[in-house]
């Protein structure tokens, strides 16, 4: 096989393998390197995406990228989508296109005090939306500053995803516990579902159902069972918090 | 009425920037996730089932999201994933949770499956939102086009 060849087709497969990992479906990544190496005018290509991980294969040679659950990066999938249709539209060759996968690489999520302020704003207002009054919203607003600060504390980025979720869920319970308990006239059952709508699996549910649309049935069913879990590590967070609270005597 | 949307409009936009999406996006998805709140909003004060106010709100939050991809040319994505917070069963996984550890048994069965149904209601929704033909959001690019 010709140099420039494989190294347009590693280069797809690359491509692929980051806009899958920035939490693109299935469909979109299947389409996104299908249409890379038509433009680099590689042909008899089998490409197959699973939600974490690709395969991809000429006569001669075969790739294969195996692509872990990452944090979502719409900004990424966006990026390279506009790069993919560039590339198509032969307004720029491998060359620039490497360049500016390069770039997209490198774009940062927002920063710190942005993120933990975003989760703030989001968590207050969903407490308020969900029926809760002014003061839901502002103990929703404390809470969701304070989950994600929790989040980002180095301790608990490494650890697992169930783990996290359940943590989470139990923290905001315990502090909106203490909220009512100091404060009247506020609404536990608000503050809570406004606090934990940053962990809902929204994006599972939705991933999940966009590739099952496709008929991507494997990892539908991948992002399905994602969703679920997710909702239950939630559920167990809340829900033990509140029995040992009721164990130690306190009034719900 | 319009504060509920002004909200819903601010906690998709909130979530949007969680979510990394490029500040030139943000506006459109925040439109679309306070549109699809205040169909969820209204249908549920006027008293319809939940699979209609699910369905419903899912829907259009699907079309309005397609609409706003295609005037882009952006993936559908990073106006349907925000959006969608509004309507998913946050408050549904609570109440589930709070009356199983409460060992409320009729009502946890109540809650868990009124959950399972909005989710699987909002699925629907999103399907029949990404069944439209293309070529009909197709028009929307070409009168654009003409705009110009």
């Amino acid at each position: 096989m010709e140099e420039s060849k494989k190294e347009g087709l590693v280069f797809a497969v690359d491509v692929g393998a980051l806009m899958l990992y920035a939490g693109a479906e299935v469909y979109r990544v299947n389409d996104t390197i299908i249409h890379m190496l038509k433009a680099l005018e590689i042909e008899d290509v089998e490409v197959y995406v699973l939600s974490n991980g690709i395969f991809a294969s000429t006569n001669e040679q075969s790739i294969v990228r195996n692509v872990t659950l990452g944090p979502i990066h719409l900004g990424k999938v966006s990026a390279i989508n506009q790069l993919s249709r560039d590339l198509s539209a032969h307004k720029i060759n491998l060359e620039e296109a490497k360049q500016r996968f390069e770039e997209i690489k490198h774009i940062p999520t927002a920063k710190d005090y942005v993120l933990i302020l975003a989760s703030g704003v989001g968590s207050g207002a969903f407490a308020y939306i969900f029926g809760g009054n002014a003061f839901d919203g502002l103990f929703g607003f404390i809470n969701g500053v304070l989950l994600e600060a929790f989040f980002l504390a180095s301790v608990m980025r490494t650890r697992s995803r169930f783990i996290r979720n359940i943590f989470g869920a139990a923290f905001v319970t315990i502090l909106t516990i203490i909220y009512i308990k100091v404060f009247t006239n506020l609404h536990m059952g608000k503050i809570i579902i406004g606090s934990i709508m940053p962990l809902v699996p929204g994006i599972a549910l939705t991933t999940s159902i966009r590739d099952l649309f496709y008929g991507d049935y494997l990892s539908g069913a991948i992002h399905l069972l994602d969703a679920l879990l997710t909702a239950i590590c939630i559920a167990v967070g809340v829900g033990t918090v509140m029995s040992l609270f009721r164990m130690l005597g306190g009034l719900l | 009425m319009i504060i509920q949307f002004l909200v819903a409009m601010v906690a998709t936009a909130a979530f949007s920037i969680l979510y990394s999406v490029p500040r030139k996006n943000i506006l459109a998805g925040a439109v679309a996730g306070g549109v699809g709140w205040i169909i969820y909003f209204t249908l549920e004060k006027v008293g319809a089932d939940t699979i209609v106010y699910a369905f419903t709100s899912a829907f259009f939050l699907g079309v309005i999201s397609r609409i706003c991809a295609v005037l882009f040319k952006t993936p559908v994505t990073l106006y349907l994933l925000p959006g969608i917070f509004p309507i998913v069963p946050g408050a549904g996984i609570y109440y589930t949770a709070y009356y199983f550890f409460m060992n409320d048994m009729a009502s946890f069965t109540r809650n868990g499956l009124e959950t399972a149904k909005i989710a699987l209601a909002i699925s629907f929704g999103i399907i029949f939102a990404l069944s439209i033909p293309h070529e009909i959001f197709g028009l929307l690019r070409k009168l654009q086009r003409e705009e110009k």
